[in-house]
């Protein structure tokens, strides 16, 4: 599934812009951001520290209000938490003091949901991701990697059929990083879900993505939206052919054109341009 | 870390082997040594200088006072032990409501916070004989004094406590559609657990302390009532049972907070088990 197809869009963002309050006066984080998200899409935003992506997913969910603009997800228009979504943030956040099952269940516990219907789902959800077996540990007991995948799990339990994730992968080695992307695109094959994915990775966003989403520096703005036309599934391997070169240059190139990132070896300078 | 794994039996008997031997034995032991050689060096300090009993009873007598005298200190314990609950029962819930006001209301925050600190600096040794003229000489001064003396530990630990939720989690929970109850029996008030415990363990010892003076300044009951008595008296023995009698109280209600803790927080960092770190 690629570009915006002819129906609803899930997500609608218009002309979104974020002003915050500092000591050093207002900034601002988001100027006039506006897109669109198609049910079942992997979108990917990257973008570098500070563009304001991070602020883009909490003013999706409700976590923050807007300055300007409006956000609508399905006929929804965003003023407050929105509930019918899962989040997954760059620290697994599970509750100490929970079990890694109690902390999957939390979820249903706030919702009223009736826990014994959804226990058989959590503990099918963390086979899913290989933590069977660690239902009952505590989440001192994990590794990051593993508190990561909980907190997934977490996060589709309750079926939402939107998932935010923030650089979930941000707080985690190489090698477990390059599993759970491996481990998240199984999920999203199997489950459809739409999915807005922040990451700092150009790897990373072309190898799990149907579009990516290139942000400027701050004030953050779109600055390109480019369609990932490579089959699925994807295996490891995809990363080395060309045409997954090809989307992280355009991606580069982007940020090369902004500014974010400035490749000076073909120019043989010393001097160093802040 | 993750995954347990099986530590073969060879490795397993070369550390035994290799641990000294201070290493291998259990903990209480240590500080029950130290008394006791305490102790003994006490007693035979005592006899071999010929000090007078008067002065200072060797622990041998102190033993012998505490058996003899086991009716009366009871009594007077169990009078004690009751200010100092309920003046302990006091600083609780008044305490921890008080420091959710703080957290969640910035006017009282600002109101209260500063008044809390000044109210700790007047001692309450002064305000005491205040407490006996209002209320004369019964239970009620113990326990206000006890209380005055108690609850502010509790205050400045829950404040701690409640300020030490993460960002993430309140944003995790209100994505969840919880409300403010939810959020607090969820998630502020488990995070904050630990040091809520912190500070009843210190307001325990504290509330000891306050109903002892308390009772120095008008009382017809109680160990600190004993205390005076026996010092009258010039009754060094029964002065030091009392003193064992009122420490042996003061330990075992630290303890039951420490039981308390250890149930309560089967997943903290504090209590996992301690490994090649250190003793930290």
């Amino acid at each position: 599934m690629t570009g915006s197809g002819g129906a609803k869009p899930l997500v609608a963002a218009t002309d979104v812009s974020k002003v915050y309050e500092t000591r050093d006066g207002p900034v601002l984080a988001l100027d006039r951001v506006s897109f669109t998200v198609p049910e079942g899409q992997f979108l990917s935003i990257v973008g570098p520290s500070g563009c304001g992506k991070s602020t883009l997913m909490l003013l999706i969910a409700g976590l923050l209000p807007c300055s300007d603009g409006t956000i609508a997800v399905g006929d929804v228009r965003i003023d407050r938490p929105y509930t019918n979504l899962g989040i997954v943030f760059q620290e697994a956040v599970l509750l100490d003091w929970r079990r890694v099952l109690d902390n999957l269940l939390l979820q249903i516990e706030v919702r009223h949901l009736d826990k014994r219907a959804y226990r058989q789902r959590a503990l099918e959800l963390l086979a899913l991701v290989g933590l069977q077996g660690f239902e009952h540990k505590y989440p001192y007991e994990l590794s990051g990697g593993m508190r990561q995948r909980a907190s997934i799990c977490r996060a589709l339990v309750h079926d939402p059929p939107l998932l935010l994730m923030d650089e979930p992968f941000g707080a985690v080695d190489a090698i477990t990083r390059d599993q759970l992307n491996l481990d998240l695109q199984h999920i999203w094959l199997q489950t459809r879900k739409t999915v807005i994915f922040i990451t700092h990775s150009i790897a990373e966003a072309v190898f799990l993505s149907d579009r990516v989403m290139v942000m400027s520096a701050r004030p953050g703005r779109i600055e390109a939206q480019i369609d990932i036309d490579l089959p699925r599934p994807r295996a490891f391997g995809v990363r080395e052919t060309p045409e997954f070169a090809a989307y992280a240059r355009q991606i580069r190139r982007v940020f090369e054109a902004t500014g974010i990132i400035r490749d000076t070896e073909g120019e043989r300078t010393t001097t160093f341009v802040d | 870390m993750a995954e347990s794994t099986v530590i073969p039996a060879a490795v397993v008997a070369a550390r035994a082997r290799r641990a000294p031997w201070w290493t291998r034995v259990p903990d209480f032991v240590y500080p029950l040594a130290a008394i006791v050689l305490g102790l003994l060096v006490w007693e035979v300090a005592c006899a071999l200088f010929k000090v007078p009993l008067y002065l200072l009873p060797p622990p041998s007598r102190i033993f012998m006072g505490l058996f003899a005298n086991a009716g009366l200190l009871l009594n007077h314990s169990w009078t004690t032990l009751q200010e100092i609950l309920l003046g302990f029962l006091a600083s609780i819930v008044v305490g921890i409501p008080l420091a959710l006001a703080i957290v969640s209301f910035r006017p009282v925050e600002k109101s209260v916070y500063p008044l809390l600190v000044g109210s700790q600096v007047v001692p309450k040794i002064a305000l005491a004989p205040l407490f006996v003229v209002w209320f004369g000489f019964g239970t009620p001064p113990k326990v206000i004094v006890a209380f005055l003396i108690a609850f502010f530990p509790i205050v400045i630990d829950s404040v701690v406590g409640f300020r030490s939720v993460e960002l993430e989690k309140l944003y995790l929970i209100r994505s969840m559609g919880a409300n403010w109850f939810q959020v607090f029996f969820k998630v502020r008030l488990p995070q904050a657990l630990p040091n809520i415990l912190g500070g009843l363990k210190i307001s325990i010892t504290l509330a000891v302390v306050g109903a002892i003076v308390g009772e120095f300044i008008g009382a017809d009951k109680g160990l600190g009532r004993l205390l005076l008595i026996a010092n009258g008296n010039m009754d060094t023995v029964l002065l030091f049972a009392a003193v064992t009698a009122l420490t042996i109280m003061g330990i075992l209600l630290f303890l039951a907070i420490e039981i308390l803790e250890r149930i309560l927080l089967p997943w903290h960092v504090s209590r996992r088990v301690e490994n090649l770190t250190g003793t930290m």
